[in-house]
């Protein structure tokens, strides 16, 4: 199947999902849940797998971007639908501002200015209490209305998230084979030769930042009127982790890997509900092993695989040799299969 | 001045110097691992907050407070000796190994959080280890208790004693020397490898330890670990990564500040003023206060 009619094939599993779901409203509801992660994996993925850098600070902007359609909303009775895009713009401005820092920084020092910033967040939603309620958290969230004024709700709400996360990757599928998505890569690969070849790293890297942010704002927004309730704990570090395990875990840096990811990791913290304690420690576990075992994820080592089959195929072929067993040491530094390099 | 206030400056000096001999002592664990091994652990509070609550089930099964921090640091190497085999030493040759080591030990957090909420969070929410002395001297007019200055006199000893050994002993100058330059101190004859599990050892043992010295001191919850991972890695940026008279000093002022700002405001006030300090640190100057 080539990657055009797969993609058509997801996207319609996803609109089709909710109404296959409907008769049994938990399944649904984490169905919703895995959208709205999906739609944040993407956008992690731009940064994460395309620039290079890992933002832990991405909950933060989202819970930003809540708390403002959220007051947005109840305090000046705006629409969700106007609420969100404008807190988007807003979390884009903040996003960007906060990724002022990945300017000078990179690798670890980027992903530990990242981590503080998540932390100061954190501590700011949980001590400015006048827009988010400190600790107890907001709740009954009104859900965006829908056509003819009826709240959004049920089946017809899965849908639309179903519909902006299918957005959401397109979006990022197509950013990646922009001129922009390119830049990007050649970022990721060697920022310095990058700028050598005439590419303004540092002005990329904000606009990354800006549609980085505008994913997380526009998840944020509906994590909060799907779920109903907000608190600090919603937008901290885990979830930020969370979602960067999400990409890791499937493939950093292709377009299916955060699919695979999230499908498999975003409903397990709604399975386990009884057991936190026991989801942190599964959550761990996989962060080590993505890390050490396989950088490069599940759609990685797939990748990596069919082109090791494929070149011992091909080597065989060649040499007239259908053992191919002597193409195989050649095969493992082949260029094209998957960098095998950790984390960045 | 009135009795009272000279009594309040009087604990707050006397918080600020144990807090300030803790928080050096852990600093300089996290500053030495990373500075040798490029691993910033960031489960550091949690391997002091490990070392406290084994220290404390074994006090409660009986052992005297002694006793238990002795078996606590041989468990506490053991651990270490495991953490390196199966974890550390796997990315010994990656060249940008310390990003992968900073994700590595946040999952390490998440796993010992986890644990830890499974079991000693159901347990107990506060706990305190029995004094290592009894008794109470007179400073001039002020009280302090002996166990109290134990445990700064330890603090402060093992501080010197690393300070000294890191400057003169054979195995110190051979890990400053990978500090500085890897490849020449490998030409040198040093053996790299061996120096990098020294150094983790080195560093856990010590966090081991300043964990154990604030449970002495103080009662704790669970929530220490993520302060104390918060403050360490504050004083190893604003220090210098790598740096032991760095954390040294940054965690004595730090010491000080937490005891200052805990007398009229929140012990989160100190924890946020500690995230502004690292991150103007990281965006005006990544190198910190104390590196050549």
């Amino acid at each position: 199947m080539n990657g055009r009619r797969l993609a058509f094939a997801l996207a319609l599993a996803a609109l089709a999902a909710p109404f296959v779901l409907e008769g049994n409203r938990f399944l649904a509801f984490v169905f919703g849940i895995v959208m709205i992660n999906l739609l944040w994996a993407s956008g992690m993925n731009l940064l994460y797998g395309f620039v290079g850098l890992m933002p832990l600070m991405f909950a933060g902007i989202a819970g930003i971007a809540a708390y403002a359609m959220v007051a947005l909303t109840r305090e000046a009775g705006w629409s969700f639908w106007l609420a969100t895009p404008v807190a988007a713009v807003g979390a884009a401005l903040v996003g960007v501002l906060l990724g002022l820092p990945s300017l000078r920084l990179k690798g670890f020092y980027f992903t530990l200015c990242s981590l503080v910033i998540q932390t100061v967040l954190t501590l700011a939603f949980t001590f400015f209490p006048r827009f988010t309620n400190g600790d107890t958290g907001l709740n009954q969230i009104a859900p965006p209305d829908g056509w003819g004024g009826v709240p959004l709700a049920g089946v017809w709400f899965d849908a639309t998230l179903a519909l902006v996360a299918t957005l959401g990757v397109l979006l990022s599928a197509w950013i990646v084979q922009t001129r922009l998505g390119q830049r990007f890569i050649a970022i990721r690969e060697d920022d310095v030769l990058a700028e050598v070849m005439g590419i303004d790293v540092v002005r990329n890297r904000i606009i990354a930042f800006a549609i980085v942010s505008i994913y997380a704002a526009v998840g944020g927004c509906f994590y909060a009127s799907y779920v109903g309730f907000v608190s600090p704990r919603s937008f901290d570090v885990l979830t930020s982790l969370g979602i960067w395990l999400c990409v890791a875990f499937g493939g950093r840096g292709t377009i299916i890997g955060p699919i695979i990811g999230t499908v498999i990791l975003a409903p397990i913290p709604y399975l386990l509900q009884e057991l936190q304690a026991f989801k942190d420690v599964l959550s761990g576990v996989l962060i080590i092993v993505v890390t050490l075992v396989m950088p490069a994820g599940i759609y990685g080592e797939i990748m990596r695989r069919r082109a090791l089959r494929t070149a011992v195929a091909l080597r065989a072929q060649a040499a007239g040799d259908p053992a191919g067993a002597t193409a195989t040491p050649a095969v493992a530094a082949m260029p094209g299969t998957v960098d095998a390099g950790v984390a960045r | 001045m009135s009795d009272a206030t000279l009594l309040v400056l009087a604990s707050t000096l006397s918080t600020g110097l144990i807090l300030g001999a803790i928080f050096a002592l852990v600093a300089a664990g996290v500053t030495i691992v990373y500075g040798c091994v490029w691993l910033p652990n960031a489960s550091n509070g949690q391997f002091f907050l490990l070392a406290a609550l084994a220290a404390w089930s074994l006090v409660g099964v009986g052992w005297s407070s002694a006793a238990a921090i002795i078996g606590v640091l041989v468990l506490g190497i053991a651990l270490s000796l495991l953490i390196e085999w199966v974890l550390v030493r796997r990315l010994y040759d990656v060249p940008d190994r310390n990003v992968a080591y900073f994700v590595v030990t946040l999952g390490l957090t998440q796993i010992m959080s986890g644990i830890f909420a499974m079991s000693w969070g159901l347990w107990s929410d506060q706990f305190t280890l029995p004094p290592l002395v009894d008794g109470i001297t007179m400073i001039g007019p002020f009280p302090m208790t002996n166990n109290r200055i134990t445990v700064l006199a330890i603090a402060l000893v093992v501080l010197a004693v690393l300070f000294g050994a890191l400057r003169y002993h054979p195995y110190g100058r051979a890990l400053r020397a990978v500090f500085q330059n890897r490849e020449a101190a490998a030409l040198r004859g040093v053996n790299v490898r061996a120096i990098y599990r020294l150094s983790f050892l080195l560093g856990s043992s010590i966090i081991f330890l300043g964990g154990m010295l604030f449970a002495l001191a103080y009662s704790f919850d669970l929530t220490v670990a993520w302060t104390m991972s918060v403050t360490a890695f504050a004083i190893m940026i604003v220090g210098g990564p790598g740096s032991v008279l760095g954390a040294l000093v940054v965690g004595m002022v730090f010491g000080f500040t937490q005891a200052v700002v805990s007398i009229f405001a929140s012990p989160t006030a100190a924890t946020f003023s500690y995230l502004i300090a690292m991150l103007a640190m990281l965006l005006f100057r990544p190198s910190g206060l104390f590196t050549r």
